[in-house]
């Protein structure tokens, strides 16, 4: 598991190699130790519980609950591709026990800790790069 | 094994402190400065400097300062791994070890950081830990992950956010009375910091840390030999550096419970044993606050308050020096003093201690500097007078 042909824009790939080549092929992959079924995120060689260097790449619909969010204001150098100010959303997902970090897109008046969020894959742009990206919306 | 409490002591103290992108020298330059001061507060010489302890991804390798301060031997380099702040008290940790184990004699803790040589700290920070989950939903800047943290801790766990506005204005007053600080002088006005401009929600301005340019230095030896050099020797009682399992670096996947913590958890116990001390025993404490909701974190997490009764304890006339029970930041904290990488609170742990603090605490026995909070890697101390 890992090999990838995703060049990360940011710092090193680690485990996560299959993650990326998922969201490009448009869905989303996790990892699970084959070995005791644990979830692991982020993605590890070797499962720490069991001790298994095996693991599945299980696809996980984007639906989830809001863990917590914050709204930025600041220009932060990093984030021109994006509106300002915008929402990101750290997601507890229904079907996994893992946590992603997105966008909030569309309406944010319902904005709170433990709403019901539908996701969606989008790019974001940074510099040059254009990574693979979470976008949530708050469920109606 | 060695039983460390009270074996080590911090024999002198340099600082140095400008408005970011003003340092009048290099970095470098600022930095053998400090350690300069840090020797003639103590009354040693320079050339016996044995041993450098810095954190925080500090770019000053210490075998380039030996021809600066004259020295003919180095015998011990180290830094605790982290880009953040979480390491400064751990570094007294590895100062004390080497000079324990007699590795070392006398051994410089120290943080030099000028824009001009490091760039932005906040950049810095960010850089050690970047990866393309957290470019890719924006969140690029310390103040985000932990604006994230800090909205968990007051909408889920029902932390009133008015604590840290709290915290804020105690530091603040002793900023004002402090005359190394930035906010010397200046009253600090309570509506401009309610009103101020969001930087990443929960944080408005004021909730936030500043950066400086500057340098800290602090010779640590045996308290043995610190009793025989000019200032009264503040030891080293305990200190403890780590994480526990379901914190840190995992992509905001900590632990549930842990998640809108300071990450202290994990080295309470061990720092208070060591110490023979209980919180209640804390007679002032020097906090590294990057954000407010952090630095309330880090009071909960080591003893001081709980959820529960947290705006009973983080009261403004409760963390003042003049009459709180719980003096905090006495010289303004990394808010109101200045923030050359929390390096500026161990210095004030010991001038407290000294009593040389513009805001002394008048008795005081035992101070505990809390290391940068919500670092994978933490880290804290308490020093004493006995």
């Amino acid at each position: 598991m890992g090999a990838t042909g995703y060049h990360p824009a940011t710092g090193a790939i680690g485990a996560e190699g299959r993650y990326w080549d998922a969201l490009i092929e448009g869905h989303l992959e996790l990892p699970r130790c084959r070995g005791c079924g644990t979830w692991h995120w982020p993605a590890v060689w070797r499962c720490g519980t069991c001790g298994s260097w095996d693991h599945g790449w299980i696809e996980c619909p984007l639906v989830g609950s809001v863990f917590s969010y914050t709204r930025t204001h600041h220009h932060f150098a990093g984030t021109e591709g994006l509106p300002s100010p915008f929402v990101s959303v750290l997601v507890l997902l229904s079907e996994a026990p893992i946590r992603l970090i997105g966008v909030l897109e569309g309406d944010e008046h319902d904005l709170r800790i433990g709403a019901s969020v539908t996701g969606r894959i989008d790019r974001t742009r940074f510099g040059e790069a254009s990574i693979p990206a979470l976008r949530w919306s708050l469920t109606r | 094994m060695i039983d460390p409490k009270g074996l080590t002591a911090v024999a002198g103290i340099g600082y140095r402190q400008y408005k970011r992108g003003t340092a009048p020298l290099p970095e470098r330059g600022v930095l053998v400065q400090v350690i300069v001061d840090a020797c003639d507060d103590a009354g040693f010489d320079p050339a016996l400097i044995d041993g450098f302890v810095s954190y925080g991804d500090d770019k000053n390798e210490p075998v380039r300062l030996m021809p600066d301060l004259g020295m003919k031997q180095l015998n011990w380099s180290a830094q605790v791994w982290g880009g953040g702040g979480g390491g400064v008290a751990g570094a007294f940790g590895l100062a004390s070890a080497a000079i324990l184990t007699g590795q070392a004699k006398a051994v410089i803790v120290f943080r030099a950081l000028t824009e001009g040589n490091s760039g932005r700290l906040s950049a810095a920070v960010m850089a050690h830990h970047l990866n393309d989950h957290m470019v890719a939903a924006g969140t690029v800047a310390p103040a985000q992950i932990c604006a994230m943290r800090a909205q968990r801790l007051f909408e889920h766990h029902g932390v009133p956010q008015s604590v840290c506005e709290e915290l804020v204005r105690a530091s603040y007053h002793h900023g004002k009375r402090n005359p190394d600080a930035v906010a010397y002088g200046r009253d600090f006005d309570l509506e401009a910091a309610r009103t101020a401009r969001w930087i990443a929600e929960p944080f408005r301005l004021f909730d936030c840390s500043r950066e400086n340019d500057g340098a800290g230095a602090m010779l640590v030896v045996s308290s043995e030999l610190a009793r025989d050099l000019r200032k009264i020797p503040v030891k080293l009682l305990s200190v403890a550096q780590g994480a526990q399992k379901g914190w840190g670096d995992l992509l905001e996947n900590d632990d549930d419970d842990l998640y809108p913590t300071a990450g202290f958890g994990a080295i309470r116990e061990r720092l208070y044993a060591q110490a023979g001390l209980t919180p209640a025993d804390i007679d002032v404490v020097q906090l590294y606050e990057n954000f407010s909701a952090q630095g309330v974190a880090s009071l909960i997490d080591h003893g001081f308050c709980t959820y529960e009764n947290v705006a009973d304890v983080v009261r403004f006339e409760n963390l003042i020096a003049n009459g709180g029970k719980l003096p905090v930041n006495t010289s303004g904290g990394n808010f109101a003093h200045g923030f050359v990488h929390g390096i500026g609170c161990a210095v004030e742990a010991v001038r407290v201690l000294r009593g040389e603090s513009a805001n002394p605490v008048p008795g005081a026995q035992t101070c505990l500097l809390a290391g940068g909070p919500g670092s994978p890697t933490i880290s804290s101390a308490i020093f004493g007078l006995n």
